[in-house]
């Protein structure tokens, strides 16, 4: 009997799976992003250990399925594999969407390098990883130089301030990994907050045409991201050591990577470096130690569909201001011009004193995207930026430990972005973005504020187009709308606001009054608009052309507006003005791209003109105990700069390249009729790089850097009395420094060790012929030389 | 079944992220709120508002000299102004008497006795003169100033010839090297606290 059931049951139960083998599944493959169908897709049908294809109509179809699960592992060129399970029960029918332009459309990577441009008809120009790992012990200032018409200002050798095409501060805009970095950009002696080793592709785009990041980039945008993520089970890192003979200093920086296949990624990096007293080849640049620590960490999931970030980085610098610099008064600086010798000399130390800067930046980030079939990815974000500011100056009593500023600078912004890409050659994005900023300048500095407390909201709206008219025209426009409120809280004293004429136009804005000052709430609404416009024609397979026409506006800076007292460092008197409007460039840009396997030219020219362009100029002297002091003011003129940077590669033998960059601009102040300040002069470098793969990737290279004098510069120079033996004296504060050339020595050469692990050495001697020089966008050429001749040695290991 | 799990779990990320960004946005407008209160005036520290030199006759109390020089807003940046009363008497001999003050606090603050004498070593009184017969000396009761100098704060001054001229104060501040051996005194490196000159001194 139990035999008798047993049998039947067995019988009944192949009598079912027989008879349910028969079940038919349909599939219909479709690109996810556009709809289209996708023909001859490979479709492995895992229960089976079968293949089939899809046919032009994306369908494909299997029979005799039994019922229960299916497992089908669909893959096409260009696209991810994608392993989908099916419960069988009868015939079915599914419509399975696939993303065939991954690389296009892109969260994530397939492929690990891929360069990938921010624009398409803008001046852009990309500095990748491998570059960058020579500015490891260095800033992102520094790196940037590596383009063409990129220079920076600086304030002595570490604080380094990026400036394209001229232009700086509030016109260089900064991303970094997605957010608009706030880290009181409006000052000279202030350098981006971001460490150089948290980048693995750097951007920079001249002009204003990445209108999603901003409209008032009239300078141009940096983007700095991080390393594209790869859907792959793997765990890889690289850790750098360097050290370098100038300043003693040494670096260390690493990251770990560990992704998933499923799209689950982390990464943490951090890197400290340090150096002491760096050197002029004549002498100790006394107090330029710096000191600096970062880390970062992100997590997430990034999948084709979907995803999400999240970002942490913070980074603490102190850095020491060269000793020499800090002066009393006009004398002391025109003693200073006149020595050609820093006052203050001292051996070498790692100790960093007043005057110094130390600061603080937290950066926090949240990001949400989800695509949508046929459509498009929207893409919402949330960060969080706090900078705190202390600048220590050199003071006497129990206040030598407290800071002279003190500013602590917070910013939410908040972001939704809508890229409709369903048809790649007709790609529309659009977003809105609001953001609220809280300044705050603390009082127990016993010094009047420099920066007043403020409240800034800015509301963003834009939207671009790029448009592929046929294969060799690609056409991009764009339109943003940014609406900025200051709400400021500022002292004046009532000497000065009386002089400033403002009691006429502004007595309504004093909220309260002490014996010697005004507390006034100025509440300024400022509403810009910006656009660009531009083409890429490919002329034929080796030759490009863009242009561009771009339309930015700036709103007036916090320091624009408020700037009120001594800048010790320059000594002289800031004043800003707060009737300022916004300034409006108009720049339009043409480039001209040749390339084949052995040359490569990149020609870029760009005409900007600036209507309203605030700038500091001396305008009268204030006669204090110390001496007279000069007093600059912003002012607003038009103003026009133009230029053209050259770019070649070429490549004479297989192991030979030759490359130029060379950089030409001229600005005028149109008002006046004068040269603009701070223009960088002609510069040309050339470089002959020798390199073997066969020897271990070998390459050495010479570079030769040639930056001529600035000719074109105003005359600010000003005569002051010496009352006590009548006599005026010239304090020369414009005449740039002479010409200089430097030669630079760079080999590298990368072991592998194993499989996946392999050793990078390198070793650099800059300005190798220890020469002497000053650079006339070094605000504190007037005190010393820059920095004499370094060798650094720098082992990356990638695992 | 692994669709459903994860749309469920695409779904709930969804969620978690727009309250958190709400959640955020929130706490960004209470931090606005917050702190709207007024911002306090900056109690300015390290301030001269008062530079004061007095030559006392040291033979006749009731001969003296008396510089003044005065910034209200204070000596870094503000205006100064500067006034003299008296002449000096050709062949007398003066004690001069310095006396730096911030008077917008009430008491004034002795900037001198309080803040330069303490730290007498980083700084350094240097005079000057200029068409004028004064001469001077650094008294043995002189605190010590930097690298073995005398600060410059107890002097003696004698006036010579009927002249006319300028006189100069400035105070250095961490000077490099200090050389008092002129008695005047002169310096390299620091920077300027102050430097005042007074024209049109006279001996008669």
């Amino acid at each position: 009997m139990k035999y008798y059931v047993l049998i039947v049951l067995l019988v009944f139960m192949c009598f079912g799976f027989a008879q349910k083998c028969d079940d038919v599944f349909l599939g219909e493959l479709r690109d996810f992003h556009d709809n289209t169908p996708l023909n001859g897709a490979t479709v492995f049908i895992k229960n089976l250990n079968k293949y089939v294809a899809s046919d032009e109509r994306g369908k494909f179809k299997i029979e005799n399925l039994c019922k229960g699960e299916l497992i089908l592992v669909i893959s096409h060129i260009g696209c991810e594999t994608k392993r989908i399970t099916f419960n069988i029960d009868g015939d079915m029918f599914q419509n399975i969407a696939l993303e065939h332009h991954i690389e296009e459309l892109n969260e994530v990577s397939i492929a690990a390098t891929v360069e990938r441009k921010e624009t398409k008809t803008s001046q852009e120009t990309i500095i990748k990883s491998e570059t960058l790992k020579r500015y490891s012990n260095l800033s992102v200032g520094d790196a940037l130089k590596e383009v063409p018409g990129v220079s920076s200002i600086n304030t002595g050798s570490t604080i380094v301030k990026p400036m394209i095409n001229g232009l700086h501060s509030s016109r260089v805009l900064i991303m970094n990994n997605g957010v608009r970095l706030q880290d009181q950009e409006w000052g000279i002696e202030h350098a981006p907050n971001i460490d150089v080793n948290i980048a693995n592709q750097i951007s920079v785009i001249k002009g204003s045409g990445a209108l999603a990041y901003g409209g008032d980039a009239v300078g141009g945008v940096v983007v700095i991201n991080p390393k594209r993520i790869i859907r792959l089970d793997t765990i890889y890192g690289r850790t750098l050591i360097g050290g370098q003979t100038n300043g003693r200093g040494y670096n260390i920086t690493s990251t770990l990577n560990k992704n998933f296949s499923s799209g689950w990624f982390a990464e943490i990096q951090g890197s400290s470096k340090r150096n002491g007293d760096l050197k002029a080849p004549n002498y100790t640049l006394t107090n330029t130690g710096l000191d600096s620590k970062g880390v970062s960490a992100r997590f997430g999931k990034l999948n084709f569909e979907s995803g999400f970030e999240i970002y942490y980085s913070f980074l603490d610098n102190e850095i020491g201001i060269l000793g020499a610099s800090h002066i009393g008064s006009v004398f002391d600086l025109e003693r200073a011009i006149n020595s050609g010798q820093p006052f203050l000399v001292e051996d070498f130390s790692y100790e960093i004193n007043a005057p110094k800067q130390e600061i603080t930046h937290h950066l926090a980030k949240l990001n949400y995207y989800k695509r949508y079939k046929n459509f498009g990815r929207l893409k919402l974000q949330y960060d969080y930026q706090h900078n705190q500011r202390l600048e220590f100056d050199v003071r006497i009593g129990d206040r030598r430990e407290i800071p002279a500023i003190d500013l602590t600078l917070q910013t939410h912004s908040i972001l939704a972005d809508v890229n409709l890409d369903s048809n790649l050659d007709r790609k529309i994005n659009f977003g809105v973005i609001g953001r609220f900023q809280d300044n705050f300048a603390n009082p127990d500095t016993g010094v009047r504020r420099l920066i007043p407390d403020y409240n800034k909201y800015d509301f963003g709206i834009y939207t671009t187009v790029e448009y592929v008219v046929n294969n060799r025209l690609i056409a991009d426009a764009g339109l943003r709308y940014d609406f900025n409120r200051i709400d400021a809280k500022k002292f004046y004293r009532i000497s000065r606001w009386d002089e400033r004429g403002y009691d006429e136009d502004f007595s309504d804005i004093i909220i309260d009054e002490t014996p010697t000052q005004y507390l006034t709430n100025p509440v300024f609404d400022y509403h810009n608009i910006s656009a660009s416009v531009g083409i890429n024609y490919s002329i034929n397979e080796s030759q490009q052309m863009l242009l561009n026409y771009s339309l930015a506006s700036r709103p007036p800076n916090v320091a624009e507006l408020f700037s009120d007292g001594l800048h010790h460092s320059a000594a002289r008197f800031e004043l800003g003005d707060i009737r300022f409007d916004q300034e409006i460039s108009n720049r339009i840009s043409a480039s001209y791209i040749y390339s084949t396997s052995k040359l490569n030219l990149s020609t870029e020219i760009f005409y900007n003109k600036i209507k309203d362009f605030i700038y500091l100029r001396p305008f009268d002297f204030i006669s204090t105990a110390r001496g007279p002091f000069p007093l600059w003011e912003y002012q607003q003129t038009d103003a026009e700069i133009f230029g053209i940077d050259l770019t070649i590669n070429y490549k004479i033998t297989d192991n030979w390249q030759f490359a130029n960059k060379t950089a030409y601009i001229k600005g005028n102040d149109l008002g006046t009729d004068m040269a603009i300040i701070d223009i960088p002069p002609f510069n040309t470098t050339n470089q002959i790089t020798y390199n073997n793969e066969s020897w271990n990737n070998f390459s050495a290279s010479l570079k030769s850097e040639w930056v001529f004098k600035q000719n074109d510069f105003p005359d600010f120079n000003f005569e002051v009395e010496d009352e006590l033996n009548e006599e005026m004296i010239l304090v020369d504060i414009s005449s740039p420094p002479p010409a200089y050339h430097l030669l630079h020595f760079y080999s590298e050469a990368t072991f592998i060790l194993s499989e996946k692990t392999n050793l990078n050495i390198s070793l650099g001697v800059n300005n190798l012929l220890d020469t002497a020089y000053r650079n006339y966008l070094n605000r504190l050429r007037f005190y010393a030389d820059e920095l004499g001749r370094n060798i650094t040695l720098q082992l990356q290991l990638n695992y | 079944m692994k669709i459903t799990y994860l749309n469920l779990n695409s779904m709930k990320s969804t969620k978690f992220f727009m309250s958190a960004i709400i959640c955020l946005a929130l706490s960004t407008s209470f931090t606005s709120c917050s702190d709207d209160d007024d911002p306090d005036p900056v109690l300015e520290e390290e301030f001269i508002t008062n530079l004061t030199l007095t030559f006392t006759n040291t033979a006749d109390a009731t001969d003296s000299v008396v510089l003044f020089s005065t910034a209200p807003d204070g000596f870094e940046d503000g205006t100064s102004t500067e006034n003299i009363v008296g002449t000096f008497s050709a062949g007398a001999t003066y004690s001069l008497s310095l006396e730096i003050l911030n008077e917008q606090e009430d008491p004034a603050d002795d900037i001198l006795n309080d803040d330069i004498i303490p730290e007498a070593d980083e700084h350094f009184f240097a005079y000057a003169v200029n068409g004028i017969n004064l001469t001077m000396t650094r008294d043995a009761s002189d605190i010590a100033g930097p690298d073995g100098s005398k600060l410059g704060v107890n002097t003696t001054w004698v006036a010579g010839a009927i002249s006319n001229g300028n006189l100069q104060i400035r105070l250095i501040h961490e000077p490099t090297t200090v050389d008092d051996s002129d008695e005047f005194g002169s310096a390299t490196g620091g920077s300027e606290d102050f430097n005042i000159t007074w024209t049109g001194v006279a001996i008669l």
